[in-house]
């Protein structure tokens, strides 16, 4: 140890990975520690902090706002990551099953929307969901569908949000298109000559096939879900007069941690609702790996069998 | 992972001969399938493009029609004298490309250390890559701007990029990947000729690894482009704006703020939209492939 | 003048990435002072004769004005970064909150040291930014808001514009559903719009009751005055398709332009600010319309007023410049110039000119007297008339030490009443308690 610690090919090593950890101290553990001293404060940044103990965890707990933004927040993540994932999946299957140049055009056309900024996205779909006039309502009302008042019904405006969330699926129909192409075809080519019905392979090849990916988006979706801002934000937020008239119908959780700490400048009250939103990510995420392995453990002792 | 090395194009077709090959009736239908859904995605687009070009009382008439009827370019004279949108966008190439330029650098350095090295701790160290890589932003904000804060440097620009000089975990772990598919005689022979580390990072595994370099490059160029929040939180002067929050103060002022110009609101989203399309047209196989890449690490 | 702004921007953008503003560059004693506004646009000729009204008066100073919206995030990070801009300009219904937390200094000895004439400003205006017996900012525009009608709607009603009463309730009700035309569900004029949730405090103050204590101490939301005037308000829209479709067709109005929603016959009759009808005055000269003053129960003209004002912020670089670009831009003279730019323009253009509502009320009187010439349309003529008669029973809502506060829980109950969540009580006791509570936390 003390030998290689000298060597001076170890001294290199550590020159070259000292930006991260200088960048880890900095950026990540610092903040991440500071965040949580914070929470035990309340702290305007124009007069100096004053130690409060629990009071903003306390507060948290019986601020209607935030109990709103988390069930704003969860209601979406539970939306809006099966159905996205769904749709993407569905369109990764068939674009898996057409072949030559079509399929990557496909692809490109079904990538665009996720090159449009977040803010762009949000400016368009206030304009595309406007229960009067909007386009959604005027093709909704070509099959005489009276459509609801996306922008501005308290009971359809996260709706409005799940559906302008759909547009965006180019990344994760990608990453599982990507994934099925890796599956083997004899597996499938193999089943199908043992009788397997097209349900059957999907269930006993492809899905475990791409388990991995799919894993990994439902993870990514869910994380980034829960940290909603820009298109929410863009939308209802940060014009007195926005704000005022959608209430807390599309308060999200991280709005709500924003607006706490760069309108109110609560910082310590907002770095508390920083530490809940961590411990949650961080819970979910254990949850769906041990989920996620277990079901893989469960498809490969189905498959040995 | 191992499909970056030689970078093809991304998930071309490899197989041959697929299962409806047989079946044109199914073919057909698979393709009207997905016509429908482009339609569907594409439409946004066309509806956005066409109304930025309408007098303001059409902007909501015939939703339907592709081409704007009456025409009105002038739209784009006027959102110029409205908002400073040849400055945004200065800055938000500006910002985006030297925050892409910091982290992709800082990042294959540091990629590069933990691919060519054995040393004590590459393995925690290594664990603190992959843990941080779901760490939510938002937990950092508020410390992170009290930082930027205490140096005197938010209403600047400064902070939307700085951070990126010390690596991006993901980033790392990307090019990490990449490094470790090269031959180890290719740097050792570099060595015997007398090359020194620095060297072999500068001249041997920087270019042997362009093309993850290009796909973190682009990515982090479309995602500082993206970024609201933190121009948000750092900039006050709305001549150092990049697009986003620009075009943010654009929907407060003329879409919520009492004096609609819908012309203006629309014609500054195509502009803040328009350069990133051309950016992806551009380097397409590689946002393509940086994408597909990332769905492999599970 | 776009392009010098662009071209300076441009500048500013090139030393933008790592350059930081270096410290106070230029101060008061040296000659060259610097000036950086914020909140503040260049949108019009009252803007920019004032501006140049300045520059001519103080040629050493360089003046740079960051265009676009007051933004209070933007403003208080400026402030606690302590990089803030020299002078803001703001809406006067918050400056009690930023004053009780230090966020904006008192402007006592700008007032005495630069003899700002505030016996001049209105009466109502000099109360809204006053905090703690200091001054703390000087009021700009002296906004009034009236009952503007659109006659089309009211005749389609059968009813004489000039004599539509809001001091008769019932009768406002049925007026609203008469004017209100609904097809297939979809809005296509509506009746009556009172502008809730942001003049809830005029419903109350209609209904006979106050938000807020004079001192600024004690909330009032739960009085059942105030539920009453929001529940008749939400009744008012219910019956008229609702609020959730009402909010939806109001985002598609274009207030200022040709295609304005009286144009347009989109609305029967609202309440709005002067600033609506003097934009309209400058696109439909020959609009067809009636301005009546929105009245109370007992029948009496109440009129909620409010308007920007100028403030110094904590720690700005040149308080002694800001003081003197405070009492330029709300003099009695520049006012009056200003005005016939406006007037002038007007004329040029064959538009009509309903004059500048200023919170300087001597200059008021110049404007009023010298600048503003009847312009033969009926309609604008008379509506100068009915604004400059209701601006005496203007009223503000007192400042409070948690003025933001205390707007957002009353905007926000009006907003849950409205989307139909809460009941009016329900909210108001709630919205009482959480502003209540923030007034008494944020007490200096």
């Amino acid at each position: 140890m003390k030998a290689a610690l000298s060597r001076p090919e170890t001294r290199w090593a550590y020159v070259f990975v000292l930006p991260w950890v200088v960048g880890l101290l900095l950026f990540q553990l610092g903040p991440m520690i500071a965040s949580l001293v914070l929470s035990f404060t309340d702290y305007d940044l124009i007069s100096p902090p004053r130690f409060t103990g629990l009071d903003n965890y306390a507060t948290m707990a019986q601020d209607p706002k935030v109990i709103r933004a988390i069930g704003n927040t969860l209601f979406y993540t539970v939306l809006h990551v099966p159905l996205s994932i769904g749709l993407a999946l569905g369109l990764a299957l068939i674009l898996n099953r057409i072949t030559g140049r079509a399929a990557g055009v496909f692809r490109t056309i079904f990538y665009l929307p996720s090159m449009t900024p977040h803010v762009a996205v949000g400016v368009l779909f206030l304009f595309l969901l406007n229960g009067q006039v909007g386009m959604v309502n005027q093709f909704l009302a070509l099959f005489g569908v009276q459509g609801p008042q996306w922008t501005s019904d308290p009971d359809w405006m996260l709706a409005g949000i799940v559906l302008m969330s759909l547009w965006n699926l180019g990344s994760t129909t990608i990453i599982l298109f990507a994934a099925l192409r890796n599956v083997p075809r004899e597996l499938s080519e193999a089943a199908m000559i043992d009788g397997a019905s097209t349900w059957q392979r999907f269930r006993s090849i492809t899905l475990p096939m791409i388990g991995g990916a799919l894993f990994f988006v439902v993870i990514v979706n869910t994380i980034a879900s829960l940290q909603m801002f820009d298109q929410v934000y863009t939308m209802y937020f940060g014009n007195t007069q926005a704000q005022n008239s959608s209430g807390d119908a599309a308060l999200f959780y991280v709005i709500y941690l924003f607006q706490q700490a760069f309108q109110y400048l609560h910082m310590g009250y907002a770095s508390a609702l920083a530490w809940v939103l961590f411990l949650v990510i961080a819970i979910i995420t254990v949850i769906q790996v041990k989920v996620g392995n277990r079901l893989v453990y469960y498809e490969a002792e189905e498959r040995s069998r | 992972m191992t499909t970056l090395q030689q970078a093809p194009p991304a998930a071309e077709p490899a197989a041959p001969v697929p299962d409806d090959a047989g079946r044109p009736t199914r073919r057909i239908f698979f393709l009207i399938v997905l016509a429908v859904a482009s339609a569907i995605l594409i439409y946004p687009f066309v509806w956005l493009v066409s109304a930025s070009l309408k007098p303001r009382d059409r902007t909501f008439s015939d939703p339907f029609l592709p081409w704007p009827s009456p025409f009105q370019p002038e739209n784009y004279i006027s959102v110029w004298d409205a908002a400073p949108m040849l400055t945004w966008l200065v800055n938000t190439l500006i910002v985006g490309v030297v925050a892409a330029l910091a982290v992709t650098l800082s990042s294959a350095f540091v990629a590069f250390g933990f691919a060519y090295f054995r040393f004590p701790g590459r393995g925690l160290l290594f664990a603190s890559v992959l843990g941080t890589m779901m760490l939510p932003g938002a937990v950092t904000l508020v410390p992170t701007y009290l930082i930027w804060n205490s140096v005197g440097l938010t209403g600047t620009q400064v902070p939307l990029w700085a951070a990126n000089l010390f690596g991006s975990a993901f980033y790392i772990f990307l090019l990490r990947q990449f490094l470790l598919g090269v031959p180890r005689y290719v740097f050792e022979a570099a060595r015997v000729d007398g090359a020194s580390y620095l060297d072999l990072f500068w001249r041997i595994a920087l270019p042997l690894s362009r093309p993850a370099l290009i796909i973190a490059f682009v990515f982090e160029l479309k995602a500082s482009w993206f970024d609201l929040m933190k121009p948000l939180i750092y900039l006050q002067d709305p001549a150092l704006y990049t697009l986003p929050r620009g075009l943010k103060a654009v929907v407060d002022q003329f879409y919520q703020g009492g004096d609609p110009k819908w012309e203006i609101v629309l014609a500054a989203s195509v502009i803040t939209t328009l350069p990133l399309i051309a950016i992806f047209f551009l380097g397409q196989r590689y946002f393509l492939q940086g994408i597909a890449t990332t769905g492999q690490r599970g | 003048m776009a392009a010098a702004a662009m071209l300076a921007g441009s500048l500013a953008a090139c030393g933008g990435v790592g350059a930081n503003k270096g410290p106070a560059e230029g101060s008061s004693g040296s000659g060259a002072a610097s000036l950086t506004t914020m909140g503040f646009g260049l949108p019009d000729e009252i803007a920019t004769v004032r501006v140049d009204a300045f520059k001519k008066a103080y040629p050493k100073v360089n003046v740079t004005i960051n265009q676009g919206q007051f933004n209070e995030q933007a403003f208080l990070s400026a402030v606690a970064s302590g990089n803030p801009p020299d002078v803001v300009y703001l809406g006067r219904d918050r400056i009690g909150g930023y004053a009780a937390r230090g966020a904006i200094q008192p402007l006592d000895s700008c007032v005495s040291g630069q003899s700002i004439a505030t016996g001049d400003f209105y009466p109502a205006a000099q109360k809204q930014v006053r905090f703690a017996d200091k001054w703390y900012a000087m009021p700009e525009f002296y906004n009034s808001i009236v009952l503007l009608v659109n006659n089309k709607a009211a005749r389609d009603a059968g009813v004489d514009p000039a004599s539509i009463d809001t001091s008769d309730w019932d009768g406002l009700a049925q007026l609203a559903k008469k004017m209100t035309r609904i097809k297939d569900g979809k809005i296509e004029r509506f009746g009556f719009y009172p502008k809730l949730p942001e003049f809830l405090p005029l419903w109350a103050k209609a209904n006979g009751a106050d938000l807020l204590s004079e001192d600024g101490r004690t909330v009032n939301l739960d009085d059942p005055k105030v539920g009453e005037a929001l529940e008749y308000a939400t009744g008012l829209l219910e019956s008229q398709g609702g609020w959730k479709k009402l909010k939806a067709f109001t985002d598609t109005f274009d207030y200022f332009g040709e295609g304005n929603p009286f144009a347009k016959d989109q609305i029967g009759a609202m309440l709005t600010e002067q600033f609506v009808i003097s934009a309209m005055a400058g696109v439909t000269p020959d609009a067809d319309i009636t301005v009546v003053p929105f009245k109370d129960r007992q029948g009496k003209p109440v009129n909620m007023v409010g308007g920007n004002a100028w403030v110094i912020p904590k720690g700005a670089r040149n308080p002694d410049a800001a003081c003197s670009w405070i009492k330029t831009m709300t003099a009695a003279d520049t006012w009056v110039a200003a005005a016939r730019a406006r007037a002038d323009k007007r004329a040029k253009e064959g538009k009509v000119n309903i004059g500048t509502y200023t919170g300087n009320a001597k200059a008021d009187e110049v404007i009023f007297s010298e600048v503003v010439k009847p312009s033969g349309k009926k309609a604008y003529d008379d509506a100068v008339k009915t604004i400059r008669a209701v601006q005496e029973a203007g009223f503000v809502v007192p400042q409070s030490a948690a003025a933001a506060e205390f707007n957002t829980a009353w905007q926000d109950a009006g907003t849950n009443v409205l989307q139909g969540r809460q009941k009016a009580a329900q909210a108001l006791a709630e919205a009482d308690a959480k502003a209540q509570k923030a007034i008494d936390e944020a007490q200096p």
